[in-house]
């Protein structure tokens, strides 16, 4: 069953993120529109799953929906670790597609990263922590800039950071490389990897880019229907660590691109 | 250095050339004219009653008054503005019990309100202060409530999945984001504080510019009044130019990141 993820062991792993019967209905009265039914879905600790689906399939709301950030209709269930989900659960990060609406423009990057940090931290171990973040994402030297002093990718890296620096056991990301150009995102998707096999965390990674998916991922869910519902679950046995070039060229990768397009286009 | 040459570069020298055009311009016509015009002092009297006044210490004193109650006026207004901006803006039902008097009240000219303010407080420096205080909190109140229901919900999610406190929420995403909307009511709030000052010196509180303003039609030197007509300009310039010398100071509220460059 988990032979593959990263940081794998012989012994089961214990399920991160439980979701039962999960549904989401947004607006008001006779205006209102079912978005997700009855949504299952569970996330063993250390896996990086993506949710793939057409625009407008519901993966952003079924990420808020494990977030916290959005209460699902009553009879849902969702846990993280065992304890019900009110509202963003502790150890649980967000990263956000727009990443320039995100980063706070009147603090320095340090001080966006520290910014979950502050006050329950004592400072050196606050500094020590941000600087780490700042490490692994290669923006320790741009510490004092603020961020629109920053190239687009460079602020999704802050934002990677400020995530990062809370030490997530879960880490939920909507469409995070969606709006960077082919080179930028590359190079994420392999820091990502990288954080992804350092830390342990669940990673749970929504996109509409099947490469992206098929690379990055131990598992896929496919989003179909309206409202939607998990269509396919497929997993992603490809060695790791990944490699931009030598695993897209594996007959392997090649053939879960095709099985994967045919689920999300089959989907509807 | 730098900031000097800044200063001296920022100097619009066109723009008072010609105001030096125009008061010469001023003091001939009224000299060429001084029988026709004995209600129309040239500038060079209104300079000598200035100097006089200067002296006697009648117009500092009056100038004080009115700026004390002008910022103590302005400093109330702002406290004020600031919780009930941030409270209505913060909390739906609050907005939306109270925005349909608050918009009423709000259409009313603040001026208005001077009858009723004497009529209950007399001739009276708490007259002047209630009618500063009211006026000026409009502004501020209005943008304060409109800056904090502008935050974007990303700022509110980021807020959310970090786990901050309702108190930290407000200190440190929704207050810096609303901030310039803020600041923008409390200009607003200064020039009106001004204004009101002004108006209730005139005709409810005996003291301070306004009152001086009155007292020199009354004793029929226009000369007097042209002075106080001046002085009232130059503080309502001076407390803009302080205001803007302020604001560039707190931290946060200069362009980002051009503190350093």
């Amino acid at each position: 069953m988990s032979q593959a993820g990263p940081g794998s062991t012989d012994a089961p792993r214990t399920v991160a993120c439980r979701c039962r019967g999960a549904s989401v209905e947004l607006g008001i009265g006779p205006r209102s529109r079912c978005i997700l039914d009855s949504v299952d879905l569970d996330l063993l600790e250390g896996e990086l799953v993506s949710v793939l689906g057409r625009s407008g399939s519901g993966k952003t709301t079924l990420l808020r929906v494990l977030g916290g950030l959005l209460r699902p209709a009553a009879g849902s269930q969702v846990a993280f670790h065992g304890q019900p989900v009110d509202g963003p659960p502790q150890g649980v990060v967000f990263v956000f597609q727009n990443y320039a609406a995100s980063l706070l423009p009147w603090r320095t990057v340090d001080k966006n990263v520290a910014l979950g940090l502050e006050g329950r931290l004592p400072a050196e171990q606050l500094k020590t922590q941000v600087a780490e973040a700042l490490e692994t994402v290669g923006l320790a030297d741009r510490a004092r800039d603020y961020p629109w002093q920053l190239s687009g990718g460079m602020q999704q890296r802050v934002q990677l950071a400020r995530a990062l620096a809370m030490r997530p056991r879960g880490m939920l990301m909507d469409e995070p490389f969606g709006s960077l150009d082919a080179m930028t995102k590359a190079s994420l998707q392999d820091q990502l990897q990288v954080v992804h096999q350092s830390t342990g965390a669940t990673i749970a990674f929504v996109t509409h880019d099947i490469d992206e998916a098929v690379y990055l991922s131990d598992r896929i869910l496919v989003l179909g229907g309206a409202p939607a519902t998990v269509v396919h679950d497929i997993r992603v046995d490809l060695p790791r660590p990944r490699h931009q070039l030598a695993t897209k060229e594996l007959p392997e990768f090649l053939r879960l691109r095709r099985q994967v397009h045919n689920a999300v286009i089959g989907a509807g | 250095m730098r900031r000097a040459a800044d200063g001296l570069r920022r100097v619009n020298v066109a723009g008072l050339l010609t105001m030096l055009a125009l008061l010469g311009v001023w003091e001939t016509a009224v000299r060429a004219a001084s029988l026709q015009l004995t209600t129309l002092p040239p500038p060079s009297a209104v300079a000598a009653r200035a100097g006089d006044l200067l002296l006697s210490g009648t117009l500092v004193a009056d100038l004080l008054h009115t700026l004390q109650v002008t910022l103590l006026g302005w400093l109330l207004a702002g406290v004020i503005g600031v919780t009930l901006g941030l409270f209505l803006g913060l909390w739906r039902p609050a907005w939306r019990w109270s925005m349909a008097s608050l918009e009423l009240l709000r259409a009313v000219p603040p001026i208005t309100l001077v009858p009723m303010a004497l009529f209950v407080f007399g001739f009276s420096v708490r007259t002047e202060l209630t009618l500063v205080v009211y006026a000026s909190t409009w502004p501020v109140l209005v943008n304060t409530l409109e800056g904090a229901r502008a935050v974007r919900p990303e700022l509110r999610d980021v807020a959310r999945t970090l786990r901050l406190s309702r108190w930290q929420t407000l200190r440190k995403v929704v207050l810096p984001a609303a901030a310039p909307s803020i600041l923008v009511g409390l200009q607003l709030g200064l020039s009106l504080a001004l204004v009101l000052a002004i108006v209730a010196e005139l005709v409810g509180n005996p003291a301070g510019l306004g009152q001086g303003l009155v007292l020199a039609q009354l004793a029929l030197r226009p000369e007097e009044m042209f002075v106080y007509f001046f002085t009232i300009g130059l503080l309502g310039i001076g407390l803009n130019a302080a205001l803007r010398v302020l604001v560039a100071r707190i931290p946060g509220t200069t362009p980002y990141g051009r503190r350093e460059s």
